[in-house]
């Protein structure tokens, strides 16, 4: 008799449970969009693929894709970039390292409504700290986020600064299992600081990084909550996202056949960012 | 405790001159001084959104408008702290919030433990499948999968109950990807020597990867905890009953379109992140353990 | 080893967990029994915010006078409410009633869906009965579709003028302006600061709010869309109001741009606008934030008296096991005492013409009421126009576009969505 792969067994739960509850929705989401599906209608009309091309030429929804990607770009960079410098400069423990630690990762933990509440205020141009403190550094005050230029900018840096502590904390687990013995080898062979980082630590962090890359791009992708509490697509449209866009169209005007077909279309803009960043990061690889 | 190399202050690189060697070590003293007060900045920067939100928890209206930039408040109060625990059944709502988040957390470690183990280290057919389905699965926007998740769990008859609470969210891929990655990095000789000593997979997994993954593990614990005490809509949508409501559903109570009670709001989110807080600060001793540090013996 | 067994405890208590939670489900109505038992009903609302306790007060005070029927509301934001009363409405759950949405376009969306009850039957002259007739007119009509009433008022409000005494007096203003031409008088001199306000005349606000530009265009005789259907943005009384008002922002700096609802409110009470547009809830608000407070109606323009007015509907579910009791509900929450105690504790107007206000803050707004208007009443493409067209014409307008222009973009959406063939 042959005997089952142990390893089946393992992955059974996960798969199970991913299958009927999150695959079959998708799925069922599929489907939806392929008609012009309204909930608690009797009956859905059958599109075939109409509410794709109606996308297609939407220019809304270009410019949710354009919004999206940019901040995906800057978000994800800055917040790696970030949590990578930190990792490297607080990986010895003591109770300072610490405190800094919890302070850089204090944002990734309260809730996005919560922050986009808090930043609101923040940047609020008559009466927000930020221009209240800029103007006492005798910059005029701006208004971030009703200023069509300044406002997926400043969207940005309160992804990077929810975010980065987060990267921090992925990466310094791997900062700290590079294997001594390489790191002294490295010295002993008199390479400085900065060229035992480079070939020594980031090529030990490859998984690292390459997680909290992908990662942190699948969820830029899917920006919703922290642009609709914080500016509501606005001003202009010039910080709606693909998911706020998404949100209008199936919850507001009640058009979720059209709703899911941009969230198939986004579904499949991800999967390709991902194919190519981790062949780019090569995941296989176990070294 | 990691122990440290020697540190970079007495190492020059070969050939310096012996009169620039002092002032290279001064010149990094400063630079050190310099590198630490940035640090120091910076983080007071990064909590300085929160620690207006607390000042904002004990302010009186006329006080908030009065300066709104400023952190601390002028005139203190409680009426917010008041306001939350007499309009919300705080108990209950807290309690829901620990076991749902609790619970869920457990379940998923375990779950994606098995499964990232599996995949970091079994060889099996399918395996590339397997794991491109479950990132696959972080890749959908919930607002989408909503409806649809809404009406499985319904034809299972769930709704309004624990396990329809806990059970659809008990997988995720983050986890599982996260602990790839982390168990691909654990060295294969721990493997080989379990191996010869007669151990089958499940005791590889229980008693060499999950011991030495603590880091990965405690890091998914407070990652997931967390997002799952935040998560709003979930809960909403799969319970009817108010008396299953978790904490940041009832938050929402405090703002509206027609005004905003800013002391109870940031109150209630103050109570809604300390016990993350703390969950956090409890959890940073596993942070302090590397991998490396068991050595090969 | 440690990790070993707290591991193993967590999963059988979570093992645990699950098996006990198995028997711990509840239902969400009871089935009503016969003679004597209390029957449940749930109601769903959207009002979140310092309005919640009014509410609930009301909904105690009718389980207080009905011993036989015990009423819960649950109160979620409106996002929430959007997102989950669809299906669950189509599955046979969910509240027996509830709001759906603050714009009352919304109610076409779930008439279509067949999911709410027609409340014909109830509706009557009778004190258990829906008096309709008491609505002001434009309430009723707007929830009346096909011949058929669909939901009756949660709450009705107009807009009127706050204003700050304390910067009156400074500028020399002795009262609130009455006319069109004082009202653009006065916003003028209440700002002060130049091209970076440190006061600003009014606090205007284009998005996320209860809508203040359709004052401004009513007031000179414009709208936004006719009783036909067909645009009226792009009317000559339209675009001069529109340009007006924009000039005023753009050059004048009377009000910041691109606020929400919440912006212009957080500005009336930090004192550093003078003036604010705004309904009967924001009264105690401005008053705890310790403005010396104004609330005058809204000038008057060429056009005569108007103001905007909001009103929520609430609708009874296809599928609840209660009828007649939610009638009954809906009868009393419209009724003339539930009105007239309601108003007194939240400060809103009653939603009914036949009831007498003595408060004279609330009396400013309920004597608005017979010429206020609802905004986009009666299209069921009123979210669309307002939230695609209408407020990014208003972005646009304050930051300078042309009036004209904007208005014959917006005109040309708007007829889009209404299918008016003009």
């Amino acid at each position: 008799m042959k005997r089952l792969n142990p390893a089946y067994l393992f992955v059974a739960p996960a798969f199970l449970l991913a299958a009927v509850f999150i695959l079959w929705p998708i799925v069922q989401s599929g489907w939806m969009s392929l008609h012009d599906w309204t909930i608690g209608e009797d009956s859905h009309k059958w599109l075939g693929f109409g509410n794709y091309t109606e996308l297609f030429g939407d220019s809304r929804f270009w410019n949710a894709l354009k919004v999206t990607l940019i901040y995906a770009v800057f978000v994800v960079a800055g917040q790696v970039a970030i949590g990578l410098a930190l990792a490297q400069w607080l990986r010895r423990t003591t109770w300072y390292t610490m405190l800094l630690r919890s302070a850089f990762f204090f944002p990734t933990i309260a809730s996005l409504a919560v922050t986009g509440i808090i930043w609101k205020f923040l940047l609020d141009p008559q009466v927000g700290l930020v221009d209240g403190w800029l103007g006492k550094a005798g910059i005029s005050a701006q208004a971030w986020l009703q200023d069509t230029h300044l406002a997926l900018p400043a969207l940005i840096v309160v992804g990077i600064w929810k975010n980065f502590g987060f990267s921090m904390i992925v990466l310094l687990a791997g900062v700290q299992g590079v294997r001594k013995e390489l790191l002294e080898a490295a010295t002993l062979d008199g390479a400085g600081a900065i060229a035992r980082f480079r070939h020594v630590t980031l090529p030990a962090l490859r998984p690292a990084i390459l997680f909290t890359v992908v990662i942190g791009t699948v969820n830029a992708l899917q920006l919703f909550d922290l642009t609709y509490v914080m500016t509501d697509g606005g001003p202009l449209f010039h910080t709606e996202s693909i998911v706020m866009y998404l949100y209008q169209r199936g919850f507001v005007d009640f058009r979720l056949g059209y709703a899911s077909a941009i969230a198939w279309v986004l579904f499949l803009i991800i999967i390709a960012v991902s194919v190519v960043q981790l062949r780019m990061l090569r995941y296989r690889d176990d070294d | 405790m990691t122990t440290e190399l020697t540190s970079d202050l007495t190492s020059v690189p070969a050939g310096t001159p012996s009169w620039v060697v002092p002032v290279l070590r001064s010149a990094r003293s400063v630079a050190r001084v310099l590198a630490w007060a940035v640090l120091s900045i910076a983080a007071l920067a990064t909590v300085v959104p929160f620690l207006w939100m607390l000042g904002v928890a004990f302010r009186t209206p006329a006080d908030l408008y009065a300066d709104p930039s400023r952190i601390w408040p002028d005139h203190w109060t409680f009426a917010g702290f008041h306001a939350v625990f007499t309009q919300l059944p705080f108990l209950r709502l807290a309690v829901n919030s620990v076991v749902f988040a609790g619970g869920t957390t457990v379940l998923l470690l375990l779950i994606d433990s098995l499964c990232a183990y599996a995949l970091a280290r079994l060889r099996f057919r399918g395996q590339n499948l397997v794991f491109w389905t479950i990132l696959l699965t972080l890749m959908v926007p919930f607002q989408v999968m909503l409806i649809p998740l809404f009406l499985t769990v319904f034809h299972l008859g769930w709704l309004n109950t624990f396990q329809g609470l806990i059970v659809p969210r008990s997988v995720s891929a983050l986890g599982i990807f996260m602990l790839r990655q982390f168990f691909i990095k654990i060295p294969r000789e721990l493997d080989e020597a379990a191996k010869m000593d007669g151990a089958g997979p499940l005791r590889i997994y229980w008693q060499i990867i999950l011991p030495l993954a603590r880091p990965a593990l405690a890091s998914l614990f407070v990652i997931q905890f967390m997002a799952l005490w935040n998560d709003f809509l979930w809960p909403l949508v799969i319970t009817s009953d108010t008396d299953m409501r978790t904490l940041p559903s009832a938050l929402t109570l405090f703002s509206s379109t027609s005004g905003v009670d800013h002391a109870a709001l940031m109150a209630g989110a103050a109570i809604s992140l300390a016990p993350l807080a703390i969950a956090f600060l409890l959890a940073q001793r596993f942070f302090t353990e590397g991998i490396a540090a068991t050595g090969i013996k | 080893m440690k990790t070993h067994v707290n591991v193993a405890a967590a999963a059988v208590a979570a093992a645990g967990l699950l098996a006990a939670a198995g028997c711990s489900s509840s239902s969400s109505s009871s089935p009503s029994g016969s003679g004597g038992s209390v029957v449940k009903l749930s109601v769903l609302t959207g009002f979140t915010g310092p309005d919640g306790p009014s509410y609930q007060a009301l909904v105690s005070q009718f389980n207080a006078s009905h011993p036989n029927i015990k009423v819960t509301m649950d109160i979620q934001p409106w996002d929430a409410i959007g997102q989950k009363l669809p299906s669950e409405w189509a599955t046979g759950q969910g509240p027996d009633l509830a709001t759906p949405n603050f714009d009352p376009g919304v109610i076409f969306t779930y008439i279509k869906t067949n999911s709410v009850l027609p409340l014909d039957s109830a509706v009557g002259a009778g004190d258990t009965q829906i008096n309709s007739s008491a609505f002001p007119s434009s309430v009723t009509k707007a929830f009346t579709v096909d011949g058929h009433l669909y939901a009756v008022p949660a709450n009705l409000a107009s807009v009127a003028l706050y204003y700050n005494k304390t910067m009156f007096t400074a500028a020399g203003i002795t009262d609130a302006p009455k006319t069109s031409d004082e009202f653009v008088a006065d916003v003028k001199k209440l700002t002060l600061g130049g091209a970076n306000p440190t006061q600003y005349g009014i606090s205007l606000a284009d998005h996320q709010t209860i809508q203040m530009w359709p004052i401004l265009q009513w007031m000179n005789g414009g709208d936004i869309v006719g009783a036909d259907g067909c645009a009226a943005v792009n009317s000559a009384a339209s675009v001069q109001a529109l340009s007006t008002w924009a000039g005023l922002v753009q050059s004048d700096h009377v009000s910041p741009v691109g606020q929400t609802g919440a912006d212009a409110d957080t500005l009336f009470s930090a004192k550093k606008a003078a003036m604010e547009l705004n309904g009967p809830w924001a009264a105690d608000g401005f008053r705890k934030a310790g403005i010396d407070l104004g609330i005058a109606p809204v000038p008057v323009g060429s056009a005569g008296p108007v103001t905007v007015a909001s009103t929520v509907p609430m609708m009874v579910a296809k599928n609840t096991k209660h009828k007649a009791e939610a009638l009954e509900f809906l009868s009393w929450w419209t009724g003339k005492t539930a009105q007239a105690s309601f108003s007194k504790q939240s400060g809103f107007p009653p939603a009914r013409t036949d009831v007498t206000v003595s408060d004279p803050n609330t009396a400013v707004f309920a004597q608005a009421l017979p010429n206020a208007r609802l905004y986009l009443a009666g299209l069921p493409s009123s979210s669309q126009i307002d939230s695609d067209v209408y407020t990014p014409m208003l972005g646009q307008l304050t930051r300078g576009a042309d009036a004209q222009k904007s208005a014959d973009a917006a005109a040309k959406a708007i007829n889009a969505l209404t299918g008016c063939k003009s």
